[in-house]
């Protein structure tokens, strides 16, 4: 089995990142080449869904933090929804759960960029 | 004791074998999992600072359940490297500051209840320690 996967899919203009597995030093290049693809395409909303992410190491965080200035720059963010207990206390050892908004499903994730288009209409 | 290449690749067997050294010790699931964290970081940054990414070279883990500790020696012989050199992490600037270094020792300090660092015998030795009794807390 391989140790990390990374599936995709848009919903409502919105790109779903699914890592599988773990993301640390030997498997981030992947996951940031998932995230790299969605920028290099215009898309700058983004969600990681974390359902299936055992854990994530600093190559991890460090790639979400490569990221997130230009995602932000431009006029997007990456948000993340449904982590684990070992995911979220890594987040909270970080304080990261203060720089990134964390929700509990997907559907909260997404729905949270639809409010943020209609209070700006 | 397990030793492995300096590759990256190695080091889904290092949670592994972590993560189960430390459920067999006690520690519950949660606990055991940001412990093989813990060493997953030790080993990385041996693989990128002392060996500079050579993937040639070997890392000695030494795994040990000693009564009321747990305790993980990571052990290189590559470039003496002291991670009390590295700038302490500022969170509040790490965005801005867009750095990605220092995270790793960060997460150690955190997870674990000590973090060492010793040159002994011309080697690097990251000694992390665990005691069961805090692991409650954490």
């Amino acid at each position: 089995m391989p140790e990390l996967t990374v599936e995709t899919r848009d919903v409502e203009g919105v790109t779903l990142l699914y890592p599988k597995g773990f993301i640390n030093a030997h498997t981030v290049r992947l996951f940031e080449g998932e995230i790299q693809k969605a920028l290099a395409q215009g898309q700058f909303k983004i969600v990681v869904n974390c359902a299936g992410l055992v854990y994530i190491a600093s190559a991890g965080l460090g790639a979400i933090m490569g990221a997130i200035e230009e995602i932000r720059g431009n006029g997007g963010d990456l948000r993340l929804a449904s982590l684990n207990e070992t995911v979220r206390n890594i987040f909270e050892i970080l304080g990261f759960n203060h720089l990134y908004r964390i929700y509990a499903s997907e559907v909260e994730a997404i729905t949270s960029f639809r409010r943020v288009e209609e209070a700006g209409s | 004791m397990i030793s492995i290449p300096s590759q990256t690749s190695f080091l889904g067997l290092v949670r592994e074998v972590t993560k189960k050294m430390a459920e067999s010790a006690g520690f519950a699931d949660g606990t055991a999992e940001r412990l093989a964290l813990a060493v997953d970081e030790a080993t990385t940054n041996v693989i990128e600072h002392a060996y500079h990414g050579s993937g040639d070279r070997e890392i000695e883990l030494r795994i040990e359940d000693r009564g009321p500790e747990f305790r993980v020696e990571v052990v290189d012989s590559g470039a003496t490297v002291d991670p009390r050199a590295v700038p302490r992490v500022d969170l509040g600037r790490y965005v801005s500051e867009r750095r990605t270094g220092g995270l790793g020792v960060h997460l150690m300090e955190k997870i674990m209840d000590s973090v060492t660092f010793r040159r002994s015998a011309r080697r690097n030795v990251c000694c992390l320690v665990k005691r069961k009794d805090s692991a409650a807390a954490r």
